[in-house]
């Protein structure tokens, strides 16, 4: 629920979401990784790690951000209240506790003393309790905040160190909930009068409370320079500077990994890594992360405005059925993604609470080409001449697109669209800019077969609400369409649920629905790629944050 | 009938001299052989460019070099290499031919019009040739190209290539045979043609045509070289069939799947030797022809009868 107070957004918003992922992880990949100096001796030149990474953020304002990178940056160089550690859990940041109230409905953090904003001056809990208020008062400015704080009623300043959040009803991940509310320095947020203005501003001299400064940001070069917040309130890194690089090109970005110009990149392409591992002194990282991709089938209700455009044949169970056991997803893990992943089965990654919200018991189809083609056979499509299948006049023929900015889709569409063809589904592939699959998919509903993903956050809350009818409005974030009242409820019940078992149980279940009604083939679960030079950087934290979180950056070091 | 007959002879003279010429033989060489693969290419791979090659575990045997999977490898999708690029030649010669052709037809078709009547339709037919010319051709398919996938039309990406590429390539065609009708009309059997009561229609097709023909023949090679590279172009930009690749395609793949990261060479160095060995075939053997049949460029301009009057001397 929390997600459709984004109503205002508009398809850019959905848009850059989808294409880099979503925009509350902040951990995805861009990679940092230090650069000894030249002399190992304890010379005055500054530590620097450089990073290698494919984009750039085109913000550091946390009201309107949406691309991976400006995420990254933001961990860096500001402080949340709680954030989550390298098991999972939620630890404080600024705050040092927190509790509930017995009825659940206000929040008391205890925040931690002399904390110093990046200025020198201190941070105090009014200019805490401003950004909340300001997140909650002011939706349509601070969008991206706006659905981590729904619910919320106000917050309150009850003495130096100590705020209240009171809630309209019981909030069950409010820890999840806080570290995405990104404090700012309010006298740079004050004067704005309208939201447009707001969300204009970019902040490319950021001040924050976090452990990295903002040294120097060029767009034009596309270099950002952090150094070490050495007022940092908790301990400061043992490196000085953090240099992020902007490469157009992979293949680029690699050879200077290679040759040791940088030091680490948080994304390697998964049809280079096997390549990279086999560098020396690089030290390459695959593991399990929350990012899936699937193959959305167009759900949309038959009463939508527009009216849905896609094959009607989508529409029966039988076909569906008949699609997931054509798809061979070890097959495409092993082709596609060079055994980096594992294959999907719901849409809750299995990484989600170390698997606690995964729902384990679902079985998923076996791959069987005969008996995809059983299943058609029996549901009444009659294969002709051409060796498609039809029913009535209704033709098995229908469009496969993919977002074209991803490398690895156009190898998926091909290796799917082959297996349908053997079943008798002509499926056309197309690459589409992310722009216009977009539209196609909400509002236009105006689409068969895509192939796209997400990036989940830690909590289950955000894929859940995906697949919500309330999201299928423009600037929602649903794009299968799909629509079950009872599903609706139990989103609307998990939320509430503060009992972690109890939630647990309505999240498998609704698992269980989506995975049965089939809006979304989930195809695989990404792996988080990572390589770092081990002859000049040791101490990198592997977890799911990434070897670039700044928890790991605190706890990097030059090789003597 | 007598003017065909003297085409025909043209021909027999040309492929006379064109047998002395090194350069022209090769360059048909290339494009024939290039042709012969195309045609044969179910027959030269057991393969079919889709199949997934598989290790003895049953898994996609990706990248695999040349040593592992002879006789080119496998690519980043675990398909063999070399039936991508002989299924391959198809497509992108298929294109290559068609728009080619698609082009020069447009562009003979325009440039006869427009020089044989002149006045306001050579007038309007040479303006839209300009702005297509003072247009960039890429940046104009490749938004053509994707704004026609996106109408949905019940036809194939590749049509679309054909299409696109053909109908917007003939500007060069048509200035080049204006230029010569202009000339042509202009000479006496024309002239005689056409007081004698000849129509428009007959005069075209039996004194302008077999004329501007030769000219029209060496241009349309010449074009095939810029169509094949055209669509390897586009198909590089992601904007090729993913399920039918050409040799742009497969370049696309080996660039996003990042063959040199991996040091792939067989991925990506045969597609790109296929293109230069195709277009390198149409451009020398496009030269020869224009050679041959455009006297002006067969010597240089210094040679012979340039003579400079000195001061003094008698002229």
């Amino acid at each position: 629920m929390y997600r459709t107070l984004l109503f205002g957004l508009l398809v850019l918003v959905l848009l850059t979401a989808c294409t880099t992922s979503q925009p509350s992880t902040t951990e995805t990949a861009p990679s940092t990784s230090p650069q000894a100096p030249a002399q190992p001796s304890t010379s005055q030149e500054p530590v620097t790690l450089r990073v290698g990474w494919p984009g750039f953020p085109d913000t550091l304002n946390p009201a309107y951000a949406f691309l991976t990178e400006s995420y990254t940056m933001f961990d860096y160089i500001y402080s949340t209240l709680a954030t989550e550690s390298q098991s999972g859990e939620y630890v404080g940041l600024l705050a040092e506790s927190w509790d509930v109230s017995d009825d659940g409905l206000v929040w008391t953090f205890k925040l931690r003393p002399n904390v110093r904003w990046h200025n020198g001056e201190p941070l105090t809990a009014e200019q805490v309790v401003w950004n909340l208020n300001a997140f909650i008062q002011n939706p349509d400015g601070w969008v991206t905040n706006s659905g981590y704080v729904a619910g919320f009623v106000e917050a309150r300043v009850v003495d130096e160190t100590t705020i209240e959040i009171e809630t309209e009803y019981p909030i069950s991940n409010m820890a999840y909930r806080v570290s995405f509310l990104y404090i700012v320095y309010p006298p740079d947020f004050e004067g704005f009068a309208t939201p447009a203005e707001l969300q204009n501003f970019t902040n490319f001299n950021a001040i924050g409370s976090g452990p990295f400064k903002l040294a120097s940001l060029d767009k034009d070069q596309r270099i950002i320079i952090l150094e070490t917040n050495g007022d940092y309130f908790d301990g400061h890194a043992k490196i000085d500077r953090v240099i992020y690089q902007t490469f157009d090109n992979s293949d680029a970005m690699i050879q200077a990994l290679k040759v040791g110009d940088i030091d680490l990149i948080g994304e390697v392409p998964d049809s280079a890594f096997a390549a990279v591992s086999a560098f020396e002194n690089v030290k390459a990282i695959s593991l399990p992360g929350r990012s899936i991709t699937e193959l959305i089938i167009n759900s949309a209700p038959a009463d939508h405005d527009p009216k849905p455009n896609r094959n009607p044949a989508l529409e029966d169970p039988q076909v569906r059925l008949a699609i997931a056991t054509a798809i061979d997803k070890q097959d495409l893990v092993d082709v596609v993604l060079q055994g980096n992943g594992t294959p999907g089965v719901t849409i809750i990654p299995p990484t989600l609470g170390g698997g606690f919200w995964f729902n384990s018991d679902i079985q998923d189809v076996k791959f069987d080409l005969d008996e995809a083609n059983r299943i058609l056979e029996e549901a009444g499509y009659v294969k002709g001449s051409d060796g498609v299948r039809a029913k009535g006049n209704v033709r098995l023929e229908m469009r496969l697109q993919y977002a074209s900015d991803q490398p690895n889709y156009p190898r998926t569409a091909g290796m799917i669209a082959n297996w349908l063809a053997q079943i008798g589904i002509k499926a056309t592939p197309e690459s589409v800019d992310p722009d216009s699959l977009v539209v196609a998919t909400n509002p236009n509903a105006d689409y068969d077969l895509v192939i796209w993903g997400w990036g989940a956050d830690p909590d289950p809350d955000f894929m859940l609400s995906v697949m919500t009818s309330s999201q299928y409005v423009e600037g929602g974030w649903s794009d299968s369409g799909y629509s079950n009242p009872e599903y609706d409820r139990l989103y609307l019940e998990q939320q509430k649920a503060i009992e972690p078992e109890e939630r647990q149980k309505i999240v498998w279940k609704m698992q269980e629905m989506v995975f049965n009604d089939r809006p979304y083939i989930v195809l695989w679960y990404g792996n988080i790629l990572q390589a770092y030079r081990s002859d000049h950087f040791t101490g990198f934290i592997e977890s799911l944050l990434g070897i670039d979180s700044f928890q790991s950056l605190m706890n990097v070091e030059p090789v003597r | 009938m007598e003017a065909w007959q003297q085409l025909r002879r043209n021909f027999r003279e040309l492929w006379q001299s064109f047998r002395g010429n090194r350069m022209g033989v090769i360059g048909l060489g290339l494009v024939i052989s290039a042709l012969i693969v195309a045609i044969l290419a179910p027959w030269l791979t057991p393969y079919s460019p889709q199949q997934v090659m598989r290790d003895e575990n049953g898994r996609g045997l990706t990248f695999a070099p040349p040593a592992v999977h002879p006789p080119l490898g496998t690519d980043d999708g675990g398909h063999d290499v070399w039936a991508q690029l002989v299924f391959g030649a198809r497509i992108s010669l298929t294109v290559g031919f068609l728009a080619g052709f698609i082009a020069m037809f447009v562009g003979s078709f325009l440039g006869i019009l427009a020089g044989y009547f002149g006045g306001w339709l050579d007038n309007l037919l040479m303006r839209i040739t300009d702005v297509l010319l003072v247009i960039p051709d890429l940046p104009l398919m490749l938004v053509l190209v994707a704004t026609i996938r996106q109408m949905q039309l019940k036809i194939s990406p590749i049509t679309v290539l054909i299409l696109v590429i053909g109908l917007l390539y003939w500007t060069s065609t048509a200035r080049l045979v204006r230029s010569q009708v202009l000339s042509i009309k202009e000479r006496q059997f024309v002239a005689r043609a056409r007081a004698i009561g000849a129509g428009h229609a007959h005069i075209i097709r039996k004194h302008i045509l077999p004329q501007v023909m030769p000219l029209i023949v060496a241009n349309t090679v010449l074009i095939l070289s810029t169509a094949i590279l055209i669509e390897s172009g586009l198909a590089f930009l992601g904007l090729g069939d993913p399920t039918k690749p050409s040799w742009g395609t497969m370049l696309n793949f080996a660039f996003d799947r990042n063959a040199i990261s991996n040091g792939a060479w067989w991925f990506y160095l045969p597609p790109g030797l296929a293109i230069v060995w195709v277009s390198l075939g149409c451009v020398l053997l496009g030269n020869v022809l224009e050679e041959m049949l455009n006297p002006r460029l067969s010597g240089h301009h210094l040679e012979g009868e340039a003579h400079i009057i000195k001061p003094g001397e008698q002229q």
